[in-house]
Order: C-alpha cells, then structure tokens, then sequence
C-alpha cells in the first residue's frame, strides 16, 4: 500500500504523457495529458508551500526553545508575514493588499527582498578574485591549458582586453569566438548535454516502470 | 583591490568600442526580420541575483520589439521575482512606446513547475494561465483573444540564469518549432553555444557583454555598456593576479628545488 | 527625488552595505539582513502561490466555470503536508508520485528527442562539403572533441588502451571548456558586484546632491 499506490500513481501519470506524444492534442489522449500537466502546476505550486511551512516551523520551534539565534529567528518569522499577510488580504480592502504595484508585497520585493539578492550574489566576486589568484597555477599540462583558456578568454570578452588582443597580429577574437567557445568548448558542452539528456532520459523511464524508487524516501 | 577597480571606472568613465559577436548580430538580426506587430513572447527567466545581467537584456529586448511595433506576451517561471520584474519592467517602458496594457502587451505571472508550463502551452496557453499576472481572464483581454497556443507565437526571447532555457529548446523548439533566441548569465553562456550551432536557438547574449553588444545594436545604450569600464578593469586586475600568483610559483618552486639539490 | 524615493534609496543602501559588511567579517547587522532577506524570500512565496495557484487556477476554475474535478491536484497538494505526521507521512508519496511520473512522462520524449537526436545530428557532419579549410579544421574539433568527450565520462571500462588516449584527448578538451566557463564565471560574478556598484554611486551617493 505505502509503495504501491505511489508506483501506480507514477506509472499511470508518466505513460499517459509519453503516449500522449504520438497523439493529436484534440485527441482523448491528448486532452487527458494536457488535464495532468495542469494538475502538475498546481500541486507543483502546493510543494513551494510546503517549504515556506517548513522554514517556518523550524524558525518558529527555535524561537520557543530559544536556541542559538532565537532573536533573529524573529527576525525571518516577522519578515515571512509581514510579505505573506497582506499579499493573500484583497486589493478590493485597500490597494496596499495583494501583489500589485503599489503593493506592500510589491514594496518590499523591489526595496528589500530584490536588491539584498542581488547584494548576496554580488559579494561572490570577491571571493572569485582571490580564489584565481590562489588556486589558478600551472601544475600540469591540463591545469596549464585551462589557465591560458580562462585567462585568454577572460581578456577576450572585456572591451579593454580585446583591445589589447587586437594589438597583436591575427583576428585573435575572431579565433577565440569560432574554434575555442564555438569548436572546443561547444563539442564539450555538446557531449555533456547528450550524456546528461541521456541519463534523463533513462531515469525518466526508471521512474516510470516503477524501478526507481527512491523519490519516495525511506519507510 | 577589486572594490576599487569595479568603482574607479565610474568615477572617471572611459568609453572602449564593443565588438559584436556573431552570436549576438544573430539574436539582433532575428528580431529585425520579424513582421511588423508579430505576437512575441518575452520570459523573465531569472531570479532578482542576476538583475545586473539579465535585467538589461530583458529592457534592450521590449525597446527592440517595441520598435518594431510587435506585441510582447511576458511571463516567468521563475517563483522568486519573475512575476514581479516582468511587471515592473515592462508598465516602466510602455510609456516611451505608448502601449497598452492588454492591447500591447500582457502579463502572464508565473505558473507552478516549468515542465508542465512549457509543454501545456503548446495546447492551450489558457488552460495553463486561466488569467493574467493580476487575476483578469485571458478571455477578457483583447491580445489573447487571437492567441491559443505557440503557433501564434512568431518569436521568444527567453532571458534566464538557470536551465529553464534547457526546456525551452528541448520541449518548445522542437516540439512546437517556435524559433527561439536566448540570454543567459555568463556563467551558463559557453553551454548554450552547442544550442546555437544546432540551430536551436537563433542567437545567444552572453552575460552583461552580450547583454552591452545588445544595446549597442538596438541603439538604447544601458546600464550594461556603462558598466563595461569597471568589467575591463577588473579582468585585467584579476589576470594580472593570476600571472603575479604565477610566477611567484615558479620562483619559489625553482627556489625550493635549488634548496633541496 | 522626492522624500518617499530618497527613503527607499537610504533604505536599499543600507542593507546592500550590511550584506557587505560580512567581507570584513561575520557581525550582527549582516545577520540581521540575512535573516530578514530569508524571511522575505519565503513570504514571497506564500502571496504568489496563493494567488497564482490557489486562486487562479484551482478556486475560481472550480467555483466560476465548475470545473469540480480539479478537487484531485487540491487535495493531492493538501497530501504534500502530511510529511509533517509522521504516522501518515507516506501518504505524501502520492502527490510526489503524480509530480514525479507526470515530469518523468515528458522528459522522457523530450530528453531524447529535444537534446538527444538535434545534437547528435549536428554532429555528424560531412567533411567533404566543407567551405574551406577552416570550416574543415572545426568540423575535426566537433567531431573529435564530442567523442572524445562522451569517452571520457564513459566508466563502464577501464580506460586503457585506445579508450584511454582518446579520455586523455577529451580531457583537454574538457579543461579548455572548463577554462572557458571560468574565465565567464569570472565575468558574471564581477557584473554582479557592478550592480551594486551601480546603484550605490548612482542612485544612493547621487541621492546626496
């Protein structure tokens, strides 16, 4: 029962997308996937929430216990329902409730929310930085070819770099545009999407014949 | 050291000629050759992280399109922001074009697992999103109204820091045959040159330079050319560093082997 | 600007610069920022699921165009919770096995004949149609370099022999594409920090005059 009835339920779902494929969109068939995949987007939208329950759960039982950082597990509950609260209240109450511009919710995304997810990212250059200059030395053969690459290619992609690539004889841009980023490095990219697709490919299959189970966790 | 190089080029700016790749000329030339008011979609495909990235490629792509009169269908499948930058950005720049809102362009939000969103689209784009980003139906939205699925759609410009723009290929372009141009972050750039030589995608913007050689094409010089300055400066620092790291290991390690003989 | 915009400027400002401040070091004004940036993040979500989802497609489909059978994906939904009870925890296997089968079914078609068959296609291209000897010379990269690198993560047999000279070629290709990817690493992470840049002596020093 507790295996069975997931294995069912995937195998019933997964075969009636993969059969619908071969099929008119106007056809039975069609009609029936086309119904699935808006259920999926809305039991998709249903596990976003599962996670906002989650982070909240866990911060709201360190406040009660008070553990390390209990104050600013205040902080992360405040802030969730100061955003949640009066996105879900109706705009018809007050214009400043529901998510349209001119919103509280719209208000704090672009004040708070947007910028300080912009700043977080933003401070990994820095450690970019000093991880080149730490970790980037030419120790073998292929350490040396990927140092020449991300340093040729680093220069390549500033204007002041090819500028200074452009000082020297041959389209050296050109070169780098065609045969590195359009030669080698598409023939990589292009063999790691065929091995990665696949691989999708056959643990969609798995999945779907009930052979791989693991989705399913423990119990 | 790197503070100071990306601040000093906005002090004392200095302009340095922006080459275009081919990549991005393709993305530029696509757009160009649409028909006059062709219904476009435009998909804010990244996270408010990337903004500095992505958002001047989103901008430059609505001032391309809106130039050439088309009517611009956004959505996002993104959970984090998307809805509300697809918005943001686009009521901001309607003004400049005189569009409207519903006749012009409309908002589609965001929908819940990207899989499903893509490949339900290509049935029915009402049976996905019943109504636009602010709850009004598509049935009461004059644009919609001609627009059932993707073979109306003439053109999408995907604009993503994440492997959405993976399903886009794999599901909208080769299923539904819809030609599709992309920007993406740089640090996803160098994948999607296997998308372009397939022909899967028309064109590729590469990071915050594609998304300047962008502007710099459409004429509607932005926040990526501008920081351009601060971009060089900050690569020559960083290459400089790694040559300095470099030799100091080759002199040391000389030194060390000397000491050792 | 007016006093509003002045505000919200200081406002941004403020808490880009206590994000900043951990480079020097861990403080409590960057936990402060961190935590309410988490809190908002995941609020964000609630309003939207709740409107986009709930609203949009499962009540008003229900209750104005009584379409009664979307009660199954709402009440498989409600199931996801019961990961939160132990005893009944596993009910929630149902809904994961719908999300799962449903995503498997279309990846499975899609995978294969979206990046599979497209790009194994344009691989196999003909030397002798070539324009030129440079269109040749990057018809022998492709094909050398896809192979090569398909061997190269290939596990199931020792790579010895003429497997394993063709791994050691594709692990040079593979260092000159991760070479590249760094080098654009490198370029993405510093346009973000240009951002911010941006804003702050544009926007926020610019807010001084």
């Amino acid at each position: 029962m507790r295996t069975t009835v997931p294995v069912i339920v995937a195998f019933l779902s997964g075969i009636i997308l993969v059969v619908s494929f071969f099929f008119q969109e106007t056809s039975f068939i069609g009609g029936l996937s086309q119904e699935l995949k808006v259920w999926l987007t809305i039991v998709g939208g249903f596990t976003l929430l599962l996670g906002v329950v989650s982070i909240t759960r866990v911060n709201f039982s360190g406040v009660v216990r008070r553990r390390p950082g209990w104050g600013y597990k205040i902080l992360t509950l405040i802030s969730i329902f100061a955003m949640a609260i009066p996105s879900i209240l109706p705009t018809s109450w007050s214009p400043l409730f529901g998510r349209n511009a001119g919103s509280i919710y719209d208000w704090l995304f672009v004040n708070l929310d947007s910028p300080m997810m912009a700043t977080m990212f933003a401070t990994l250059a820095f450690y970019i930085a000093s991880a080149a200059y730490r970790a980037f030395r030419a120790r073998s053969a292929e350490s040396t070819i990927l140092l020449i690459t991300a340093t040729v290619v680093m220069l390549w992609r500033v204007p002041m770099g090819e500028a200074l690539l452009n000082m020297l004889p041959g389209d050296i841009p050109s070169f780098l545009n065609t045969y590195v980023m359009g030669g080698a490095n598409m023939a990589v990219q292009r063999g790691i999407i065929i091995g990665a697709a696949l691989g999708a490919a056959s643990m969609s299959l798995r999945i779907i014949l009930g052979i791989e189970r693991t989705y399913m966790g423990k119990g | 050291m790197v503070g100071l190089a990306v601040v000093i080029p906005f002090i004392f700016p200095a302009d340095f000629p922006i080459s275009t790749t081919p990549e991005a000329q393709m993305v530029f030339d696509s757009v160009e050759a649409l028909p006059d008011s062709s219904i476009v979609m435009l998909v804010f495909d990244y996270y408010p992280s990337t903004i500095a990235e992505c958002e001047p490629m989103a901008r430059t792509a609505l001032h391309h399109f809106w130039r050439k009169d088309c009517r611009v269908i956004t959505l996002s499948n993104i959970p984090l922001g998307g809805p509300s930058m697809a918005e943001n950005v686009t009521r901001e720049i309607a003004p400049e074009y005189d569009k409207q809102y519903g006749i012009d362009y409309v908002n589609l939000g965001y929908k819940a697992n990207y899989v499903a969103v893509l490949a339900g689209m290509g049935n029915s784009i009402e049976s996905i999103f019943p109504t636009d980003n602010s709850g009004t139906p598509l049935s009461e939205i004059p644009l919609m109204d001609s627009v059932v699925n993707y073979e109306q759609v003439s053109f999408i410009f995907e604009v993503a820091d994440n492997a959405t723009a993976d399903y886009w290929v794999s599901i909208v372009n080769a299923q539904y045959g819809v030609p599709i141009a992309c920007g993406v972050t740089a640090v996803s750039a160098p994948k999607y040159y296997a998308f372009v030589a397939s022909g899967q995608f028309v064109g590729l913007l590469g990071g915050m330079k594609g998304a300047a050689e962008y502007e710099q094409l459409v004429g509607k010089r932005g926040k990526a050319v501008v920081g351009m300055g601060a971009q060089s400066l900050v690569h020559l620092l960083i290459i400089s560093l790694v040559l300095i790291g470099n030799i100091g290991y080759f002199v040391t390690g000389k030194a060390r082997k000397g000491m050792s003989r | 600007m007016t006093g509003i915009e002045i505000f919200q400027t200081w406002l941004i400002a403020f808490f880009t610069l206590a994000l900043f401040s951990f480079l020097y070091k861990d403080n409590p004004v960057y936990k402060i920022a961190e935590h309410i940036f988490a809190g908002l993040s995941a609020g964000y979500y609630v309003g939207l699921i709740w409107d986009t989802v709930i609203i949009q497609q499962l009540w008003t489909p229900m209750t104005v165009d009584g379409r009664w059978w979307l009660i199954v994906p709402g009440v498989m939904g409600f199931l996801m919770f019961t990961r939160f009870w132990k005893k009944i925890t596993w009910v929630s296997r149902i809904p994961l096995a719908f999300v799962m089968g449903v995503t498997a079914g279309i990846f499975l078609i899609s995978q294969l004949h979206g990046l599979v068959l497209p790009q194994m296609r344009d691989t196999m291209l003909p030397l002798w149609n070539t324009q030129g000897y440079g269109q040749l010379f990057l018809t022998i990269i492709i094909v050398v370099g896809v192979i090569s690198t398909l061997i190269y993560f290939y596990f199931s047999k020792e790579h010895t022999g003429a497997l394993g000279v063709t791994a050691k070629v594709g692990i040079w290709f593979i260092m000159i594409s991760f070479g590249a990817h760094f080098g654009y690493t490198v370029m993405g992470r510093v346009s973000l920090l240009i951002g911010r840049v941006q804003f702050l002596i544009e926007d926020w020093i610019g807010s001084f005059t």
